[in-house]
């Protein structure tokens, strides 16, 4: 192990959901880094990343509010850290696509008004801890192993696709998140959905989309025997959680199954305080399970 | 959805709209040879008239008011999976956004639109207050889609747990973003953007 390893630093864009309705997913992500003496200071100044909407909308907003949030991730040192799967994918694609594309990178730059500055690394808190901080070191951060705890890992879809562009796993068949919780001592199930749409920003515009799409997921974590789901993005978790009721009317069908910020899991393993760790929060209460496995 | 019949001829099949698109999206649309995988692992195909496979090939037909017609194109969800799987590399994500911008430019909203009504109170947010107000979005898109009461039952819960933030401040550097979106229309003006 390098000297360099133990002094590791990050700039962090925690993106809109999470000083809002995924207040716990920056809590939680903020109490880890802490036990884990990993350093993490917010970009000042940032603004939305766009999300869904703006590339939906309006391709060249979307690459220039991100390419704008790069320009000012270089006033704090360190790789830039990013929890939400979606501003991850957003700033990610904007590299790419300003990379390869000329004409779109004299446009960005345009509206800037300024020279781009896109070079600095953008990684997701999974690549952070899997690869730099590393799986043994975080086996051995572990002061409450999740034994016995079975968790169904969720990436969604901004995680891994397209190809080439997020490059922390495989596009269809990717292992990030079980490794990673895998190593609190957690028992990570196998199901069909880990990779489906949750219904996306449909939340707002057409909630019955939602209801189909998360209720086959649910449906799909259950059948796999899992206790609980984790996601790395405030919108997936919005659907599963918030809608979770309304989905089990639609349905007719019980889950009552907690949806955690993958921080959440993370960092109650690594013996960060409860209280820090927003589970009341979340419309799906984990307390009864998490009292039955002894982990409260 | 009753398919009419379908004449192809130099009037009926529109090959400029095609070059509109491949430019808009960036992608070949003419390289598709419609294997199907797009459609088969398409999570939203069955609220869509069109599969996606099907978009693409009336595209290369230059058939575009069959695509923009009703309410495929709207429910896509941009899942990427359609991108991932494409042997062909036909970038239909990028296709989908193109084709919202041009039905949107050409036609405005339609009863299936609704998503990009959200969509464009999304971006209004980000123009008035630089991060997203979550509530505040949710309250206009009732409004302006008439849906008042849409999720009214969740408002007290999220309330409860913490998840509604009421109040909300602008970035202070709420000047320079406003600047991003005002040169990008600029560019638009001077038809150095599309």
């Amino acid at each position: 192990m390098t000297p360099a390893k133990n002094i590791l630093n990050y700039s962090y864009y925690p993106g809109c959901s999470l000083h809002a309705s995924a207040k716990e997913y920056d809590e939680s992500t903020r109490g880890l880094f802490k036990a884990l003496k990993i350093g993490l200071h917010e970009v000042p100044d940032w603004l939305c990343c766009g999300a869904t909407p703006a590339h939906n909308v309006d391709e060249l907003l979307s690459l220039s509010l991100c390419a704008k949030n790069l320009e000012l991730s270089n006033q704090v040192d360190g790789d830039l850290a990013v929890a939400c799967a979606a501003c991850f994918s957003r700033l990610k694609v904007t590299q790419h696509r300003l990379a390869e594309n000329e004409e779109k990178r004299h446009q960005v730059a345009y509206a800037l008004d300024a020279p781009l500055a896109l070079d600095k690394p953008v990684k997701h808190l999974l690549e952070i801890l899997a690869t730099d901080f590393g799986l043994d070191r975080l086996a051995a951060a572990v002061q409450k192993p999740l034994s016995g705890l079975k968790v169904a890992c969720y990436y969604g879809c901004l995680l891994t696709r397209p190809p080439d562009v997020p490059e922390l796993d495989d596009c269809e068949d990717p292992s990030i998140m079980e490794r990673v919780i895998g190593a609190t001592g957690a028992e990570t199930v196998s199901w069909s959905h880990r990779m489906e749409c949750c219904g996306a920003n449909f939340t707002l515009s057409r909630p019955g989309v939602v209801l189909k799409l998360s209720g086959e997921i649910l449906a799909s974590a259950k059948r796999g025997g899992a206790d609980c789901i984790m996601v790395a993005c405030p919108l997936c978790h919005g659907n599963l959680d918030i809608r979770q009721k309304e989905i089990e009317e639609a349905s007719g069908r019980h889950y009552g199954m907690p949806v955690f910020y993958m921080t959440q899991l993370l960092a109650l393993a690594a013996g960060v305080s409860t209280s820090k760790l927003g589970f009341g929060s979340m419309m799906v209460s984990p307390v009864s399970l998490l009292k039955e496995k002894g982990l409260l | 959805m009753k398919h009419s019949k379908m004449t192809l001829s130099a009037e009926t099949m529109n090959l400029g709209f095609v070059k509109k698109v491949e430019q808009l999206s960036g992608s070949s649309v003419r390289r598709c040879f419609q294997c199907g995988k797009c459609s088969a692992g398409c999570p939203m195909r069955s609220f869509m008239e069109h599969p996606p496979n099907r978009i693409v090939r009336l595209l290369q037909l230059g058939q575009f008011e069959r695509v923009l017609a009703g309410r495929s194109i709207w429910y896509c969800a941009s899942c990427e999976t359609c991108t991932t799987r494409c042997p062909n590399k036909v970038d239909l994500a990028a296709i989908m956004d193109a084709l919202r911008k041009l039905s949107w430019d050409a036609q405005g909203p339609s009863k299936e639109s609704l998503v990009q009504l959200a969509n464009r109170l999304f971006i209004d947010n980000i123009r008035t207050y630089g991060r997203q107000y979550e509530m505040r979005l949710a309250a206009v898109f009732n409004l302006k889609s008439g849906k008042l009461l849409k999720d009214f039952m969740l408002g007290p819960s999220l309330f409860t747990k913490g998840k509604l933030k009421v109040f909300h401040k602008k970035n202070r550097n709420i000047g320079e973003i406003e600047r991003i979106f005002s040169r990008i229309e600029e560019l638009r003006r001077k038809g150095e953007a599309t």
